[in-house]
């Protein structure tokens, strides 16, 4: 036996009992969140990644609702402290913050993260909790069949029927006029799918024609034989199911192939204030479903948009209204109940949405027992530069165009 | 598939073999002179991208302009990157541990781009981005046939520094047979220095061309590193002709194949190949006799 | 000079790397030698580190830091994974993260399809990789070096897209649910449970590593890691010995994926099989020391736990990648050997009183001095013959090893 590796096996067991004992001093200042007089909500958004245009959105949503609470005075007479951690579009990661928020920090409340796929994770988790996780973005049908008991969506309604508008109205028209054939790209997503194969499954029910049915995963960057395909099938109708880049890339690419589509819908890009810029101003006619307008007449939106352009400079748009939305109805709970804090609480905050109406800047939602909400999107249209609702007819602000202009 | 379709795919397959066969060419160009895998090859790529993009933001100025900058750049950090860091490694280890070297390198590039421009996924907006020409009936966007060219001239430029060049001489003696090479009188360590900045350029100008009609993020590299590294096996390692016409079939195959099998299948082509190379002619099926051995 | 023979015969159970004797009081060696002072020194050590281990569930003060354990030791375990491949042959795989992602994909697809218990699936899973390794394996190790490297990676992106791609069977990019295995359990409680499985995991495969360190075949590997075309014209069946080590590191790292496609529950493919896990293992085997059986162990302990702590505190940014990222390179050019013997080198260098303890004898004074001057004969010779096969490479370690690689090659090459 040497002496050597006498000094390894003590180097060795030095370092490792050296780097166990870091790793709980280092993480054990428990954050302590949740002093008496702040209520402190956990949120893990996709600051960075894949989903950061809209993670960010979301972002300013809560941020938002936070300060205009607090500036109404608070939740309970208590004030509002949010504590927003980067989940970096990765669902290991969304998991670990919700876990460190609930089980190190002990917030109060939670507010789910954005995009579907990081939804179901961080939702298990919270659940294993016991936490209510009311979550502004997990719109996709599978979300609500995971058999949560502790979920609320806090919009309008889920990816499948954002499009209902629209395939009623294309449905409806004379057979002479209908569009014939039609063209789908989704990306691999959860949710862009959800929109798209909405849309998709109710035309062909009413005997349109898929001539392309494309599916292409989240970081795709070349989109020209997609296109290539779109264009040479000729399709009258052409539907994206997007998120943000992979729209604008599609649409550049089409344009290069000088395809002109008779109806051309999105999903959310369209509704993102750097669209126009993005695409070449090119957006005449271009559809999106929605699940808000900042024009809506429900009595907190007024004073949701008004506050938000003082603040921003921009009126919102749907990712930041779905955000204020989620604090909305969480608060509605809260003060129903009259609690906010790990335990029984949330058990008695998720009974009471069970059954409750609340009025939001989206509208009156209500959830059934998967937590599904049970309204509707609504269709809007780029007309003269602008992005107006067309759809449903009650709600209009513009005529529907169709067909749509050449881009 | 319908023959117009298939014909402006092969369209498209030919225009992204020509920026693949660019980018294989200075990724071989280093595995040649040093036995060297450079992975963070793709990571500058990148880096050239989003730099274009932030030269086009800034000044307004077409981003092909930001190669007067990036060529030189890239080139000088090519040179201190072979003479400062890769001759620092143990010979004896030095292209697994060179590997890994280049593998943080590019881990420090994707983690700066996120850290300096965010993870947000970017792009130029040109006011000729939707223009297209018609070749026989196919649409071709003019930026794509924009970043070809450049691909297209950077290689015949390559090639004619390689072949008439007393530098591309000697550089070429380097790849054939170092100890030789040194025996005759050049100095190999110089002219490696000088290959490992020729390949960093080609990175470069394929960023700035990538730029012009791709979304740019800053993890993009890895979905470029897997396709070229393909690309340099299938074509024989260390040999540039070879990686120029594997480059070239491969991209076409994979444009094609986008037609009946969708992108994401499309892009297995490249391992298929890969591994089907390594099974039938580990050394490549153009040339070049390294891979066995490195 | 006291024969080969001699020394081995003494400190046999020794002869292997560094702190495979380390193991031994964990794998109860035969006590063959006197219990010396350093014998007890280690032994206490080694039950210490394991203790604390053991304990970390309790100490943890809240769940979270627990599951972050629970990250550390699947890093641990599919370190000490690749380290089979790694540290026994040389070659470098940057692609066990598709093994890794295999193994949790086999695991959840055999739960949901054929709705096998959750442990049985788990097993079966393993067995699925090695399945899987056996024509990776065979096609990867038709080349060395950097072609290696190339065809590891391809590996993980081809596995990724399959994964993407074949979304009926996979559940493509929206992901797999994996369900609980032990559903009543509640969080905390499930994090501890995996701890424990995690630990005996990794247990397993410590003693896997140690049982070959010290056989025969381990001695085959090492002389491919240290000259393969020597190896092979010793009789080392080089091809059989890599694909058996190959097979052995990727089901091992797929066994870890299992265990922790149990533990997290849900699947994507962007996440199971990616680059980033791959260099983690290869990061966290390099910094402790690939020679080593507990050197995996250290460097995952250490980049484990500052990963998590690095994400915690800027979790914002990209920062972790450039630590990661700095943190790799200085591994590669200052110390690729790893830690423990940088570590060694500066405690031999502050300790000098250390050598004169009297635990010393001189059969290990004269064994020093033979491996001073076969490391000198290694570095200026390169190494002659059998002595030098496996006698260069373990240079760094200890000396006592090239008497016994000489053994291991020679019998080699009488089959």
């Amino acid at each position: 036996m040497s002496s050597r590796r006498k000094h390894t096996w003590g180097v060795a067991a030095a370092l490792s009992a050296g780097a166990l004992v870091l790793t709980t001093a280092c993480s054990g200042d428990s954050g302590g969140g949740g002093s008496d007089d702040t209520i402190v909500i956990g949120v893990s958004l996709p600051l960075t990644g894949d989903f950061s245009e809209p993670g960010k959105g979301v972002q300013r949503g809560y941020e938002a609702w936070a300060q205009m609470v607090n500036e109404d005075g608070g939740l309970l007479g208590r004030q509002v402290e949010l504590k927003i951690l980067d989940d970096q579009s990765s669902a290991d990661r969304v998991v670990q913050d919700y876990e460190a928020l609930i089980a190190k920090d002990q917030v109060d409340l939670i507010f789910g993260p954005f995009s579907t796929r990081l939804v179901v994770p961080s939702a298990r988790v919270a659940e294993e909790y016991g936490m209510l996780f009311v979550e502004p973005a997990g719109a996709a049908g599978e979300v609500f069949e995971q058999g949560f008991e502790n979920l609320f969506y806090a919009a309008p309604a889920i990816a499948e029927d954002h499009y209902d508008y629209l395939a009623e109205y294309l449905l409806g028209l004379p057979e002479d006029e209908r569009p014939q054939t039609v063209a789908v790209a989704s990306m691999d997503d959860p949710f862009a799918q959800g929109t798209a194969y909405g849309l998709r499954d109710k035309l062909a029910e009413g005997g349109l024609e898929i001539v392309v049915d494309e599916v292409y995963p989240p970081n795709t960057t070349d989109f020209s034989s997609i296109a290539a395909k779109i264009s040479s099938s000729g399709a009258d109708v052409v539907v994206g199911g997007t998120q943000y880049q992979d729209a604008v890339n599609l649409i550049v690419s089409l344009q290069q192939l000088n395809y002109q589509p008779r109806l051309a819908a999105f999903s959310t890009a369209p509704t993102n204030p750097e669209f126009s810029a993005a695409i070449g101003a090119k957006t005449e006619g271009i559809l999106s479903p929605t699940g808000y307008t900042p024009e809506a007449a429900w009595e907190s939106n007024t004073d949701f948009v008004e506050r938000y352009t003082e603040i921003h400079g921009s009126p919102p748009s749907e990712d930041e209204a779905n955000a204020f939305t989620t604090g909305q109805v969480v608060a509605a709970a809260v003060e129903a109940v009259g609690c906010a804090e790990q335990g029984d609480c949330q058990q008695q905050l998720i009974d009471w949405l069970r059954d409750a109406e609340v009025d939001t800047v989206v509208g009156p939602l209500s959830w059934d027992d998967a937590g599904r909400p049970q309204s509707a999107h609504l269709i809007q249209q780029y007309v003269d530069g602008e992005i107006r609702i067309v759809l449903p007819e009650d709600a209009q602000e513009a005529d529907f165009v169709f067909p749509k202009p050449a881009w | 598939m319908n023959t117009a379709l298939l014909f402006q795919s092969l369209v498209l397959g030919v225009l992204l073999g020509g920026l693949y066969a660019l980018l294989a060419a200075g990724l071989t160009l280093y595995f040649g002179v040093m036995r060297v895998v450079m992975i963070a090859h793709s990571a500058f790529l990148i880096l050239a991208a989003y730099i274009a993009w932030y030269f086009n933001q800034q000044t307004g100025w077409d981003p092909l302009f930001s190669l007067l900058i990036t060529v030189p750049l890239f080139f000088g950090i090519g040179v201190g990157m072979q003479r400062l860091l890769i001759t620092r490694l143990r010979p004896a280890t030095l292209t697994m541990m060179s590997v890994l070297l280049t593998f943080a390198i590019a881990l420090f590039i994707e983690g700066m781009i996120g850290f300096v421009w965010s993870g947000t996924q970017r792009r130029i907006q040109l006011p000729y981005s939707g223009d297209s020409i018609n070749f026989l009936g196919a649409s071709v966007a003019v930026v794509k046939l924009m970043a070809f060219a450049l691909a297209a001239l950077s290689l015949a430029l390559l090639y004619l520094l390689m072949k008439k060049s007393r530098f591309g001489q000697a550089l070429r003696a380097t790849i054939q047979h170092k100890e030789a090479a040194q025996l005759v009188g050049i100095r190999t360590d110089r002219v490696a220095g000088l290959g490992f900045g020729l390949g960093l350029a080609t990175a470069a100008i394929g960023g700035t061309a990538l730029s012009l009609d791709a979304t740019i993020y800053p993890s993009l590299h890895w979905h470029w590193i897997g396709p070229l590294m393909a690309i340099i096996v299938v074509g024989g390692l260390g040999s540039i002709p070879g990686t120029a016409i594997a480059a070239m079939v491969l991209g076409i195959g994979q444009s094609l194949l986008q037609v009946p099998l969708g992108t994401t299948w499309a892009q297995t082509l490249f391992y298929v190949a890969l591994f089907a190379t390594l099974m039938l002619r580990p050394q490549g099926f153009f040339g070049g006799r390294l891979a066995q051995r490195f | 000079m006291p024969s080969a023979s001699d020394t081995r015969s003494s400190t046999a159970p020794d002869d292997t790397t560094g702190p495979g004797g380390a193991g031994r009081p964990a794998g109860a060696g035969p006590w063959r030698g006197r219990l010396t002072t350093g014998r007890l020194i280690r032994l206490g050590a080694f039950l210490v580190c394991a203790a604390l281990l053991l304990s970390f569930p309790s100490m943890a003060p809240n769940p979270y830091i627990l599951s972050a354990g629970v990250v550390v030791l699947s890093y641990a375990c599919t370190a000490t994974a690749w380290n089979f491949m790694g540290g026994f042959t040389g070659y470098v795989s940057l692609g066990h993260a598709a093994f890794f992602g295999l193994g949790a994909y086999s695991t959840a697809l055999l739960i949901r399809d054929l709705e096998l218990s959750p442990f049985v699936a788990w097993l079966l899973g393993g067995v699925v990789v090695l399945v899987v390794t056996i024509p990776v394996g065979v096609a990867a190790l038709r080349v060395r070096g950097a072609s290696f490297v190339i065809v590891s990676i391809s590996f993980v992106l081809i596995t990724l897209l399959v994964f993407q791609g074949w979304d009926a069977f996979t559940g493509g990019s929206n992901g797999l649910v994996v369900p609980r295995p032990f559903p009543e359990l509640l969080r905390p409680e499930h994090h501890r449970v995996f701890f424990y499985l995690f630990a005996a995991l990794l247990g397993v495969m410590l003693l896997a590593w140690w049982a070959i360190d010290r056989s025969q075949f381990g001695m085959g590997l090492k002389a491919v890691r240290e000259d393969e075309d020597k190896a092979q014209a010793l009789g080392v069946p080089t091809r059989n010995y890599k694909l058996a080590a190959y097979l052995i590191s990727g089901t091992f790292t797929g066994l870890a994926g299992g265990m922790y496609a149990l533990w997290f529950g849900d699947l994507d493919p962007i996440f199971q099989f990616s680059i980033m896990l791959g260099a983690y293992m290869v990061l966290m085997a390099l910094l402790g020391g690939v020679r080593h059986l507990f050197g995996p162990l250290l460097g995952a302990l250490i980049v484990g736990s500052a990963l998590e702590y690095f994400k915690m505190e800027f979790g914002d940014t990209q920062l972790h990648l450039v630590a990661t990222a700095l943190l790799l390179a200085l591994v590669v050019l200052f110390m690729p050997d790893g830690i423990i013997p940088a570590a060694r080198d500066l405690v031999r260098r502050f300790g000098p009183q250390q050598s004169s303890i009297r635990e010393m004898t001189a059969a290990e004074l004269l064994e020093r001095n033979r491996e001073a001057a076969a490391e000198a004969a290694a570095r200026t010779a390169g190494g002659t013959a059998a002595g030098g096969t496996a006698g260069d490479g373990d240079r760094t370690d200890d000396g006592g090893t090239d008497g016994a690689g000489a053994a291991g090659s020679g019998k080699e090459e009488e089959r």
